[in-house]
């Protein structure tokens, strides 16, 4: 049985894509099996835990909350986009320093939220009570987590 | 879950969107922000046929901050209102309450008017379009109409919006010295609420010459409490008589029992939340 | 005696950042949903909608001849071409012993796997079973335990004319524990409940089936915490030869127990891989998951305990009423067998035991989940502490040291033949009462302010086989590993435990590499597939990796360096004693210009040439490591909590853990294990509930309902360690990774009642919700606030 389907063109970390989909597609599951990247997880399609979360156009959102068409002609980063040449993300080494993560399968969601909002101008404390509290992650406990994003802070704000 | 099948609309103005809807409003979803729908969606919750994405419309985005009133457009994001420096200085409770709404990541998405007409009994915004006797204005092909929030908001998630209408805006106005607080109590940060006030007062002469209770996770839909209001009205607003009001507002709410909390407790709770939002004006801090 | 490391330890000990967090952190690594084959297709479970129900049919016309659908699969199908699935860990007397891959006449819970439909999309096999008619009589369900012990209770198996599958005693017999609790001045006597909860890792389970016909060959890429115990009981229920079938575990997102066996809707979805002749993949939802995913922890525990009016413990004795849902799952009744064998703690007294009792109810089956039994046992034992000590107005920290096992009187056996092994449970305790206290100003706000403490042992190491036989836990104990020296001078350690988020990679790697004396980055550790990984019968479960894991390692990775240095030692004519490795290169000891490249002894070691008299080539080692017994870590946890006496609710504002678990690998791997564990603990504290109606259906099914603890709930945890070595694990470690989720509802509970002492004899059940508090406070303070 197929759907009613259209072409959704977008550009993701710099490369532009162009694929044709059921309209019912959820964002998430167009970047990780149509267009290959995996490395944003789902974790529940409720828009709960966060671990989807891409930005869409520069602002943090969970993509299983985002239908494909929604996102014809938009600009994505996902985390594939952060490290460069070999050389983690300031984030990245952040949470590798601290450890930040266990299993890992939540960490891309919560290091592209912290991206996106401090970006979008909020400030450390906002990001650590308010952002992160929108992320689920059953293994780490979330100190360490903290801690990373507190260690990378002054860095991320400065770039 | 994944989606049922459905047929995806996206029309680029208003007039499109409002014919969509009257061909086909009894089997259509409006898609706004899409954080409440489309988590129903892949529930298989929600199956409409027929699917109106209204995100590129222009000229429903707009916030307009006037000496009397605060319009705000359906397709608002929360995070904008949240950031719109003459609205936090015109009607701060706004920002107060919206600090409430889910995670910065939820609001980046969620509109104004997705949130209104989503009507979830224990969603933050109606306790302010109650509190300050708020208005919504529905569009349609055959025109438009302003309704009170006490007509908007019908039963849980159930508003008076026709299945060929959508919200255009939404229209708070700003009385003269009313200071406003919000406070609700969640299970977690960002959570629904279990219960929430929104109180307002000013003050003359020494005496509360205004007052407004408006409370949600208590009903259906947000309620006021006049019994309460008038309480207060013309009084000191002192500890006696924020008791009094406290008792009254626990007559007036009608919660219900869930797997969260039961109805006792919500009952009294938001007693309690409401008085302690009254001291805090009181005291004349209201942010 | 220890087997203490071979040298003095460098990187054991250290807080070495994990080795494989690169590829987690940049979206590199490959999760069972990123993995793509070829012509692969997706499946969706078919499911009970009801609670009890006798199975009419499974109508599958209305799907018609959808081309995308390849196969839906009806339960009759399934039963015919599986046989059940065993039961791992059987009590005696236990009335069910294994469970059928799906059931055919009488479906017992809502979300019992009954079929699979597979299509070239997973929307498009959602659409297909959405048309799918099951037409099932109900049958009238029991939802509680204590219903289904009832005489009207309706029965899941009406010929045994009850519900209950399992009833033993525990511990000391009855008479003798009644003895001492009617010889005894003082009793505490409390009726317990600890709600069902359910795991939750942040991925779901799921896996990729693919049928090779031409070899007749099975592979499955199963998010499992034990491959090869999969592995067996995929051959063992499909038929097939133990040889055809390979797990592999690729990257795991969490499991904390729920991955810990082979599930029927996984063996479904290998039977279609092998009906269609193409990959097939399932993903577990979310929502799924809460259902199909077992639960875990309910029980009811009506427990006494009876002391003297010094506050010594007399007795201490637990009624415990265990709900394990439908039938016995993998490990049936284990966390209530653990709950009543972990009871007393770190105390002594004269008499324990108890009554296990465990009943069937139309609920999802409950299994294994992150302290097993110990957190149960922890709730149930710290809150009669407390109120023992209320009673007599004696300090809580002051009962529990005046009852606490002394360093000198370990080891230590209990009633429930528990032989502790080794530690210093009063200096936990005390180094926990020290650091919650703090000298931070209190705010005057109108809250109530109190302490609580929780101490506990924590049953780690899982082992020893001829233990695990005494029990009837039907799988061998021990652990194997192969460390290979390469003839390049690197080294792989191939494990049969794998990692799922606990940093094996690094910490194996760790111990391997001091043992070998090669730099860490030197190492790499191998896991996860059974066509390599060696032989592990009961696999990453029950805090046992490092301990018997980390044992293996320590053996096999300690004989290669013994061989290369006797290898050396015939090289440079020297005697093994005088050398010394310096990083990549082995001389004789104050003789730098003596020193060869590791990489050139290896490779002639590898080649066979140049060898002492007697000695084969090949620098690759296997060690068996069957530990000695189980291995015994503790910790006292303390909270510090203020309580809004009109919301009820509870703000924790400190928490500290004073812990040992014997030597510590990597300081940064434990303590994250330890806040990741308290996070679990304080949601099962306050906010998570597995909810059923009295009927058997569901109630809380997302996370909207199901509230996991997030940022905002989980305050920065403060840990401190003391290291008392395993006097039997080669190099002195124990296992730890439960430990944090077994204390923290006590020491919330505890914290509770010392705060708002009124209502103390009401603080018995989680979780602690401001509702529940509230009505507590209601029910002893009265008024409206």
């Amino acid at each position: 049985m197929k759907g009613e389907t259209r072409l959704v063109s977008v550009t993701v970390n710099g490369r532009r894509h162009e694929a044709e989909t059921e309209v019912r597609t959820l964002l998430s599951d167009f970047l990780r099996s149509e267009l290959g990247y995996t490395g944003t997880h789902v974790g529940c399609e409720h828009g709960v835990c966060g671990a989807c979360t891409v930005l869409l156009d520069g602002a943090a959102v969970r993509s299983c909350l985002l239908l494909a068409p929604q996102a014809d002609g938009a600009e994505i980063t996902t985390i594939e986009a952060l490290a460069s040449e070999g050389d983690l993300h300031p984030l990245q080494e952040a949470f590798h320093r601290e450890h930040g993560l266990q299993c890992g399968f939540c960490t891309p969601g919560i290091v592209m939220a912290v991206l996106g909002e401090s970006e979008a101008g909020r400030d450390l404390d906002e990001v650590v009570d308010d952002v992160l509290a929108g992320h689920l992650c059953r293994c780490t406990g979330y100190v360490n987590i903290r801690a990373a994003v507190r260690r990378a802070w002054p860095e991320l704000t400065r770039r | 879950m994944k989606p049922a099948l459905f047929s995806y609309r996206d029309p680029r103005t208003l007039e499109e969107a409002l014919e969509l809807l009257a061909e086909h409003g009894d089997e259509a979803s409006l898609l706004a922000g899409g954080q409440s729908l489309v988590p129903l969606l892949n529930l298989r919750l929600a199956r409409p046929s027929v699917l109106i994405d209204v995100n590129r419309i222009p000229g429903l985005d707009g916030i307009e901050v006037r000496e009397d009133r605060l319009r705000v457009g359906a397709l608002v994001r929360a995070a904008g209102l949240e950031r719109h420096t003459d609205v936090a200085s015109a009607l701060p409770v706004v920002r107060e309450a919206l600090r409430y709404v889910a995670h910065p990541q939820i609001r980046n998405r969620t509109t104004i008017g997705g949130n209104l007409a989503h009507a979830d009994p224990a969603a933050e915004l109606p306790a302010i379009v109650a509190a300050l006797d708020g208005t919504v204005t529905l569009v349609s092909r055959g025109g438009q109409r302003e309704v009170s929030w006490r007509d908007f908001f019908r039963g849980m998630l159930t508003t008076a919006r026709r299945p060929d209408e959508m919200v255009a805006w939404v229209e708070l106005p700003r009385p003269p010295g009313l200071r406003l607080t919000f406070l609700e109590v969640a299970r977690r940060h960002g959570d629904f609420a279990l219960a929430g006030a929104c109180v307002g007062l000013s003050a003359e002469n020494g005496t509360v010459a205004d007052a407004r209770i408006a409370l949600i996770g208590v009903g259906g839909t947000p309620v006021r409490v006049p019994a309460a209001e008038e309480s207060l009205i013309g009084g000191p607003l002192d500890a006696e008589g924020l008791r009094e009001m406290e008792a009254r507002v626990r007559d007036a709410a009608k919660p219900i029992d869930d797997v969260h909390a039961s109805a006792d407790y919500r009952r009294a709770l938001v007693a309690v939340l409401a008085r302690r939002g009254a001291a805090k004006l009181a005291e004349g801090s209201d942010a | 005696m220890s087997e203490t490391l071979a040298r003095p330890a460098t990187l054991v000990g250290s807080r070495v950042p994990r080795v494989n967090d690169r590829k987690l952190l940049t979206g590199a690594c490959r999760f069972v949903d990123d993995i793509d084959l070829p012509g692969m297709v997706h499946a969706t479970v078919l499911r009970s909608p009801v609670a009890h129900g006798r199975l009419r049919s499974v109508d599958v016309s209305p799907v018609g001849d959808d081309p995308d659908v390849l196969l839906v699969l009806t339960p009759q199908e399934v039963a015919e071409a599986t046989r059940p699935i065993p039961c791992v860990w059987v009590m005696p007397g236990q009335r069910q012993t294994s469970y059928p891959v799906a059931p055919i006449d009488v479906t017992r819970y809502v979300g019992e796997p009954l079929g699979l439909v597979v299509a070239t999309s997973r929307a498009g096999a959602e659409d297909a079973r959405d048309l799918i008619v099951i037409a099932v009589d109900e049958l009238p369900a029991v939802g509680a335990p204590e219903a289904a012990l009832g005489e009207e209770a309706p029965l899941l198996h009406p010929d045994w004319g009850t519900n209950v599958v399992v009833d033993i005693p525990r511990g000391d017999p009855g008479e003798v524990v009644t003895a001492a609790v009617d010889g005894s001045p003082h009793l505490v006597s409390m009726r317990f409940r600890i709600q069902r909860l359910s795991g939750n890792p942040v991925e779901t389970r799921g896996l990729v089936a693919h049928w090779d016909s031409r070899t007749q060959e099975l592979t499955v890429w199963l998010a499992t915490q034990v491959p090869h115990h999969a592995r067996d009981h995929l051959a063992e229920t499909l038929g097939l030869p133990f040889d055809a079938v390979r797990v592999v575990a690729p990257d795991v997102g969490g499991g904390f127990g729920t991955k810990d066996h082979l599930y029927p809707d996984e063996i479904i979805v290998c039977l279609a891989a092998m009906r269609l002749d193409r990959p097939v993949k399932w993903i577990e939802d979310r929502n799924e998951s809460f259902l199909a995913s077992v639960q875990s922890r309910e029980q009811i525990h009506e427990a006494r305990l009876a002391f003297a009016d010094d506050g010594r413990f007399v007795a201490l004795h637990t009624d415990l009423l265990g709900d394990i849902g439908a039938h016995p799952s993998n490990v049936g009744a284990g966390p209530a067998f653990v709950a009543t064998g972990m009871l007393e703690g770190p105390y002594k007294f004269d008499s324990a035991g108890g009554r296990l009792r465990c009943v069937l109810t139309n609920k999802t089956p409950t299994g294994a989940y992150r302290g097993f039994g110990m957190q149960q046992a922890a709730w149930v034992r710290e809150r009669l502490v407390d109120e023992a000590a209320r009673k007599l107005a004696i300090d809580p920290a002051e009962i529990r040291r005046r009852n606490m096992i002394r360093a000198d009187e370990l080891p230590y056996t209990t009633h429930h033949f528990q032989n502790y092994d080794s530690g210093d449970y009063v200096g936990a305790l005390d180094r926990a009462a020290e650091l919650i206290r703090t000298d931070a100003p209190h705010h005057e706000d109108g809250r109530r302010r109190g302490i609580g403490l929780s101490s506990y042992i924590e049953f780690t190491g899982l082992g020893p086989s001829r233990v695990q036989q005494l029990v009837n836990f039907r799988l061998g104990g021990y652990e194997t590993a192969v460390v290979r020296m390469e003839s390049d001078g690197t080294a792989t350690v191939l494990t049969g435990v794998c990692s799922h988020g606990q940093g094996l990679e690094t910490s194996l790697a760790q111990v391997a590499a001091d043992q070998l004396g090669i730099p860490l980055e030197d190492v790499t550790v191998v896991f996860g597939d059974t066509a390599t990984a060696p032989y592990s019968s009961t696999g990453t479960i029950a805090s046992r990796s490092m301990a018997v894991g980390g044992g293996a390692v320590v053996r096999a990775a300690g004989r290669v360096q013994e061989k290369l240095m006797r290898a050396a030692a015939h090289m440079l004519e020297a005697s093994p004693e005088d050398l010394e490795m310096q990083g990549r290169t082995i001389g004789v000891r104050g003789v730098p210009s003596s020193g060869i490249p590791v990489r050139e002894l290896a490779e002639k070691v590898w080649l066979g040439w140049d060898l002492p008299e007697g000695m084969a080539p090949g620098l690759e080692e296997r060690e068996l490591h069957d530990p000695a017994d189980i291995s015994y870590s503790y910790a006292t946890h303390a909270a510090a909590i203020a309580v809004d006496l009109e919301t009820g609710e509870i703000e924790i504002e400190r928490y500290v853990v004073a812990h040992d678990c014997g030597v510590i690998v990597n300081p940064m791997i434990v303590d994250g294990q330890i806040h990741g564990g308290v996070a679990q603990g304080l949601g099962g504290a306050l906010l998570e509930d597995m909810v059923y109606d009295p009927e058997g259906n569901p109630l809380t099914t997302t996370f909207m309902d199901y509230l996991l603890p997030s940022s905002g709930e989980v305050p920065d945890v403060v840990v401190e360690h003391t290291e008392v070595p395993s006097p039997f694990i080669p190099g002195g470690m124990k296992g730890m990774g439960e430990g944090g989720t077994i204390a923290p509802a006590a020491a919330i509970g505890n914290a509770l009642a010392d705060a708002v002492p009124e209502i103390a004899d009401l603080v018995t059940e989680t979780p602690l919700s401001p509702s529940r508090v509230w009505t507590w406070i209601r029910q002893r303070l009265g008024g409206e606030s």
